[in-house]
């Protein structure tokens, strides 16, 4: 699922963006507002139970949240997503991964907030978050690791949904230019 | 919508009780010339194929949203792509003992696995052995052309002549002038995207209407003007205008599809065999093409030691067959072609076959990548969206290093492939830190900011650098598989470094904060470029072919694929692999009239 070769073409774009990150500002992650279940799931998930699938809707929420732009992840379908793949994964590794991976957000939660990150006030759960994503870019605890799979995945989920393409990105192509070329002459 | 015509349907049973004029081993770039020239001039003349011919639109699927997609793209659970710590760790067969059902090259991570996962050959019954080598191979009608780069350059007598020039390696034996109205030729017939730029190391093709530039690169090539260097749109093998001649090929929409995936046109205006040369071909009524055929033997007449026909093995079946024919010509990649001549050991041929030299296998070269260089355009961030991906790609900065100059270091050169500005994915996602309303909005910003450039170097060409067969070692169809020899030595090193010093030095004086730079020379055979297992040359002790691609021991023996190049030159080789079919095709064509071959 995760595939991290490189790519003529990768090592262009996607790589470069990568590096291109320690020099964009981190600010301060801003506490985004916990809406309430904005789609219903269609169906029951099928690799997570119920309460592993509401945290990581909400945990995908607050990586990539509503605001006056656009919806965030959570309209974008980004957990069912997730929950399909890891349904269709062959890979027991990477099932396990996400697994442990949410438990340690509960016990992070229980250390911080002294209750399961659900319960938590938008605040707490921000808390939690913030203290995952501390350590992203030099990952320790499970939580950290967890942080980076799940921002990956959500990231990865998010921009190709359609929201993500065309509310958020307002993506121009992939159309038919009858004319001209968009772009400028090489003058 | 459709476009194109569709394609002629391809014969259940191939005749192969009769002798061809012909026969063509392999169906890419090299082959599907030698058909096209062959055919035109009334040659009967038989294509085998080791792949299938696949659904190729249903395959590409150009124009499909992510979202439409179950797995955003991804290949179906049980499919693996090899990943650079995989080449990097491991040593060939790379397949070997992998929990996965299926394993594909790299090219399978390139954004979009469920498109290719059925041209790319699958590792695990292909393998091979030695020193480590991403190989990257499709079989298909078609073979890469389906999805290659489409950057098509020529080569100029700073290549042909790089020995004159520089003093290091062979000359070719030919020179530009030999070659010139060759490449006019294919301009012509395929159709190629560019901006004249009138330079001595990067002749001009006879350009059909021009890719545009986003506002960074046009920010780039404004300054690299001062420097005396230049920006060029990406000179594509796209048909922009359209190729009228051609009913199988629609010109070029800027959809962009070619540049989301590892490449593909479902609408054939990059250049693909089939489309391009091979249904034309079999349009004159003197082409034949047998697909799912492993050719794993050039045949030899017992009384003359000329070449009779081809050995293959059906894919499907496993079941053995001959065909006859008058003259063999392979072209089968520069890898497989050496591979094959290799495999065709006879009394009169005990080294293989047109490989009383030795040389077969050996010179073998390529382009060397991985360091680059990623910028940020301030003016762009938090700029509205603009389409900066429908165009059938970015921009190339031509060779500028040993051309007047002697670089300290190294011998030769190497160009820039790159591109900026917005594209499906935000490729910044993944690495902008943190989370939340700000890394959202961080993202968006700065999306279409983004501009990045990657080199491509010229390996130099050493008799050193080879593949043989490994004696211990078979593929899935029981043929012995090659084993490399194969390494990048000092000269690629020293470019390599210099790579990221002119790269970082071009986007400074351009304004362009420079955000990051990738040092990392990737796996030896990740540019898709081997060349030289079987050199031109004049002298028959020292090379394989003569000018004409015709082996020096076998008069009815033509290799007219990238194995034949002397030097690798640092630009990409299929506009050069076509040119030289279509001469050396010519060439035969006549000889063959008068009775010669």
């Amino acid at each position: 699922m995760t595939d991290e070769s490189l790519s003529r073409r990768e090592m262009l774009e996607v790589t470069a963006a990568a590096l291109a990150a320690p020099l964009l500002r981190a600010g301060p992650a801003a506490a985004a507002p916990v809406t309430p279940a904005a789609l219903a799931l269609q169906g029951a998930p099928k690799f997570f139970t119920g309460p592993e699938f509401a945290l990581l809707e909400e945990l995908s929420d607050l990586i990539i949240p509503t605001d006056a732009h656009s919806p965030g992840a959570r309209a974008a379908g980004v957990a069912a997503y997730i929950d399909f793949r890891l349904s269709d994964s062959p890979d027991p590794e990477q099932q396990s991964t996400w697994r442990s991976g949410l438990a340690a957000v509960e016990a992070l939660s229980k250390e911080l907030n002294g209750q399961a990150f659900l319960q938590g006030s938008a605040e707490q759960r921000v808390a939690v978050l913030t203290r995952m994503a501390a350590g992203e870019h030099d990952p320790k605890t499970p939580a950290d690791h967890f942080f980076q799979t799940v921002k990956h995945w959500t990231a990865r989920a998010y921009y190709t949904s359609k929201v993500g393409i065309h509310a958020d990105q307002q993506y121009k192509g992939n159309v038919y230019q009858r004319g001209e070329y968009a772009g400028f002459d090489a003058k | 919508m459709t476009l194109v015509r569709v394609a002629p349907p391809l014969a259940q049973d191939v005749d192969l009780s009769k002798t061809y004029d012909a026969v063509i081993v392999g169906s890419g770039a090299a082959g599907g010339m030698a058909a096209h020239v062959l055919t035109t001039r009334g040659l009967k003349v038989l294509m085998l194929e080791a792949g299938k011919k696949l659904p190729i639109e249903q395959e590409l699927r150009s124009m499909q949203w992510p979202y439409d997609h179950p797995r955003r793209g991804d290949a179906p659970p049980g499919y693996h792509s090899l990943s650079f710590n995989e080449y990097t760790i491991r040593t060939p067969p790379y397949a070997k003992n992998s929990t996965f059902k299926h394993v594909m090259s790299y090219v399978g991570g390139w954004g979009g696995s469920d498109y290719v996962k059925n041209i790319l050959v699958d590792e695990k019954d292909h393998p091979y052995s030695g020193t480590k080598y991403a190989w990257v191979r499709a079989r298909a009608l078609g073979g890469k052309t389906n999805i290659w780069g489409r950057l098509a350059l020529r080569l100029s007598d700073y290549d042909f002549k790089g020995k004159t020039h520089d003093g290091y390696g062979d000359d070719w034996p030919i020179a530009y002038a030999d070659l010139e109205p060759y490449y006019d030729k294919v301009d012509l017939y395929l159709g190629i995207s560019g901006v004249k730029e009138n330079l001595p190391h990067l002749p001009d093709s006879l350009f059909q209407r021009p890719n545009k530039l986003t506002f960074g690169e046009v920010k780039l090539r404004e300054s690299l003007k001062k420097m005396g260097r230049v920006v060029t749109p990406y000179r594509a093998g796209v048909t922009t205008d359209g190729v009228k001649h051609n009913r199988y090929r629609s010109k070029c929409y800027g959809r962009g599809a070619c540049d989301r995936r590892p490449g593909g046109c479902d609408i054939h205006a990059a250049f693909d065999s089939p489309t391009g040369l091979i249904y034309p071909a079999m349009d004159t009524g003197n082409l034949t093409i047998r697909t799912n055929s492993i050719a794993h033997e050039v045949l030899v007449d017992s009384n003359t030691g000329k070449a009779r026909g081809i050995a293959f093995i059906d894919s499907a079946t496993h079941q053995s067959y001959e065909a006859k024919a008058k003259v063999v010509i392979v072209a089968a990649s520069t890898l497989e072609s050496a591979r094959l001549l290799l495999l065709s050991r006879s009394s009169q041929h005990p080294n293989g076959i047109g490989n009383s030299s030795g040389h077969v296998g050996h010179n073998f070269c390529e382009h060397v990548m991985g360091p680059g260089v990623t910028g940020l355009v301030k003016d762009l961030v938090g700029k509205p969206p603009t389409l900066d991906d429908g165009l059938p790609g970015g921009f190339y900065i031509p060779r500028f290093r040993n051309l007047k100059d002697r670089q300290p270091g190294f011998v030769r050169g190497y160009g820039f492939e790159g591109s900026g500005g917005f594209s499906i994915f935000p490729g910044n996602a993944t690495g902008t830190p943190g989370f939340g309303a700000q890394f959202k909005k961080e993202v968006r910003d700065h999306a279409g900011a983004f501009i990045g450039m990657g080199a491509f170097g010229e390996v130099l060409a050493r008799y050193e650098n080879y593949v043989d067969l490994d004696p211990d070692s078979k593929d899935a169809w029981g043929v012995p598989v090659l084993r490399f020899h194969y390494q990048f030595g000092d000269n690629e090193r020293k470019m390599c470094e210099d790579m990221v010093v002119a790269g970082r030095e071009m986007f400074e004086a351009a304004g362009i904060e420079v955000v990051g730079t990738d040092e990392k020379i990737l796996t030896e055979g990740w540019s898709i470029h081997e060349l030289g297992t079987a050199r031109m040359g004049s002298d028959p002790k020292t090379s394989v072919l003569n000018q004409f691609q015709q082996s020096h021991d076998v008069k009815n023996l033509f290799v007219v694929d990238g194995s034949s190049h002397v030097s690798a030159s640092c630009q990409n080789p299929t506009w050069t692999i076509m040119a030289l079919a279509w001469r050396s095709c010519e060439y035969l064509a006549s000889e063959f009239k008068k009775g010669n071959v």
